[in-house]
């Protein structure tokens, strides 16, 4: 054999062996919290001094356009598991004329404070080939705990923009993935790639004056006396703010309005 | 068969090159699929997939595993047509050539790797797209090379116009269809395949407003297109007219006339369809396609340049 050909051959043989041994992972299960967020060297703010409240309805005007059906014939599995609930779209969901998953939230914390970042995981379970929950937020560094509930492989790819994107593969049922999100982001989509219809937004904040909004589009936000602008987000009719001032204990209704013209538009 | 032809390898390495550029161009639209389908990511690791071989071939991990496993056999059919070449090619620059697909296929392989575990960054999947493209070129050049036709030696033809002679033509289509090709990688890694949605004015004008870069870039695609469509026009009229005889020069140029009109077809549908599977997928493919065409009748213009026109040959040395 001639000499050219060994070396063909070798050369072959070492680098398809070199390229083999590549590859890595992101998974970020394992990396500590930090004890709070918020502005460095404050004074730690207590929850127990958000006296006032500011409460509301995110009303829906119009027609709400029906809920799409998901197509999951691409999965066996999915397409045998659906329910009634995770076999439509929960891009917009109606209530008693409200709109839920609304993001609803404080633009700028008071300055000065720190806020102490739960411990508690925030978790988000694909189940039935669905993410539950739908719409959800956290603070940073909180605890994002991924689980595994089906009996197929998803992957969670977290398409952050401030943060590091992620992508992870759980092939396992029970599988669990923690995920770290140091930055703030407002929305954060995650969505499974293999299940396209799979998909979910987070918010992601460095104080506590946060929620998303529930049946009949109601939502509630515990906040310390002040003037805030309070912003509301939908993942398809987009964001909407109102300034509120609360003084003491006293609740102060606000609203907000999304219509489905407007989407259209 | 001539001695000269034996001398240089085996009707069969010549199959086995064609077998591989034809396996290449599937591949080429398989992994257009995975950008239709918005699949890349459906697979988080890499070199294994989930951590198998095989995961269960499910949503799309159907298209991100099988452009996998699709790309696996042309990377080991260009293993073995790298050895066969090096083991009996004589021409050292075919041998050569053969070499440097090889690389370049191993190139890619790691592109698409480093792609899915950097979470498809522009750089790198574009890279991995234009790549992909000139390894394309590299296998369909070494089925020319090792076909019957070019080791018989090509017909000489004399290029009677004055202007531009032929293979300059010919090679200044190849570089517009692959400068193009670049721009619709760009296109869609840019995700600026639908920057303008309408088609075939640009928001109602002829010239739209580059109110963002993803307008430009996907003007700038449909402008390589009409650059496009009017060398290829050349480059058939210039054939048609002078060298029709000789249809190694007139079936290619043909080809690629007839395929450019299937392409703007598919262009215009992956617009008006949002970028349908289908269609955009057969424009990826069909625009690789067009290209290896382009090759092959610049390769043959360049060989039959600057030698006496000889017609008994020319129509016994097509493939």
């Amino acid at each position: 054999m001639p000499k050219r050909l060994v070396f063909v051959c070798s050369s072959i043989l070492v680098l398809a062996l070199a390229a083999a041994c590549g590859g890595g992972g992101n998974d970020t299960s394992g990396l500590p919290p930090a004890p709070a967020g918020g502005a460095p060297g404050g004074a730690t703010f207590d929850m127990a001094t958000a006296t006032g409240t500011v409460s509301g309805k995110i009303a829906f005007e119009g027609t709400p356009p029906p809920a799409a059906r998901i197509q999951m014939s691409a999965d066996p599995y999915c397409a045998m598991s659906a329910t009634p609930e995770t076999s439509v779209s929960e891009e917009v969901k109606v209530s008693d004329g409200g709109l839920e998953n609304v993001i609803v939230y404080v633009k700028t914390a008071p300055a000065g404070l720190t806020f102490a970042t739960p411990a508690a995981p925030i978790v988000i379970d694909q189940k039935g080939c669905h993410y539950s929950p739908h719409v959800f937020t956290m603070m940073v560094r909180q605890p994002l705990e991924v689980r595994n509930s089906d009996m197929t492989l998803h992957n969670i790819h977290v398409w952050a923009e401030t943060n590091t994107p992620v992508n992870i593969g759980q092939a396992v049922q029970g599988m669990k993935n923690n995920i770290n999100l140091d930055k703030e982001e407002v929305p954060l989509p995650i969505r499974c790639d293999v299940h396209r219809w799979m998909n979910s937004f987070a918010g992601v904040f460095s104080h506590p004056f946060h929620t998303v909004s529930g049946a009949g589009g109601a939502y509630s936000l515990k906040l310390p006396p002040g003037t805030y602008e309070i912003v509301a987000w939908h993942e398809k009719y987009g964001m909407k703010t109102q300034m509120v001032t609360v003084a003491g204990s006293e609740t102060k209704d606000l609203g907000f309005s999304f219509s489905a013209a407007a989407a259209a538009d | 068969m001539s001695r000269h032809f034996l001398e240089g390898g085996s009707i069969g390495l010549h199959r086995f090159a064609l077998f591989t550029s034809f396996c290449t161009a599937f591949l080429i639209f398989v992994g257009g699929l995975v950008t239709s389908t918005e699949s890349g990511l459906a697979v988080p690791d890499w070199p294994l997939s989930y951590g198998m071989f095989f995961p269960p071939m499910v949503g799309g991990i159907f298209y991100e595993h099988g452009h996998r496993m699709v790309a696996a056999f042309v990377g080991f059919l260009t293993v073995i047509l790298t050895i066969w070449t090096c083991a009996t090619e004589k021409r050292a620059w075919v041998r050569r050539l053969s070499v440097a697909a090889f690389f370049a296929v191993l190139t890619q392989g790691i592109l698409g790797g480093l792609t899915v575990i950097y979470l498809l960054p522009t750089a790198i999947s574009m890279t991995h797209a234009c790549l992909a493209q000139t390894f394309f070129c590299l296998v369909v050049s070494l089925a020319l090379f090792t076909s019957p036709g070019w080791k018989n030696g090509l017909p000489s033809v004399t290029d009677k116009s004055a202007g531009i002679g032929l293979p300059a033509l010919c090679g200044l289509t190849t570089a517009a269809i692959y400068l193009q090709l670049i721009l619709g990688a760009l296109m869609r890694h840019t995700d600026s395949g639908l920057a303008i949605p309408d088609f075939p004015l640009a928001f109602g004008r002829i010239i739209p407003p580059f109110n963002s870069p993803n307008i430009a870039i996907h003007f700038a695609h449909r402008l390589g297109a009409t650059i496009v469509t009017g060398t290829i026009i050349w480059t058939f009229s210039r054939i048609a007219r002078e060298f029709k005889s000789y249809r190694m020069l007139f079936r290619p140029a043909l080809t690629m006339f007839a395929l450019v009109v299937v392409q703007l077809t598919l262009g215009a549908l992956t617009v008006l369809t949002a970028k349908s599977v289908v269609p955009t997928t057969a424009h990826v493919a069909t625009g690789a396609v067009i290209l290896g065409t382009s090759v092959v009748l610049t390769l043959r213009a360049f060989g039959m340049s600057g030698h006496e026109w000889k017609p008994g040959r020319a129509r016994q040395s097509g493939i």
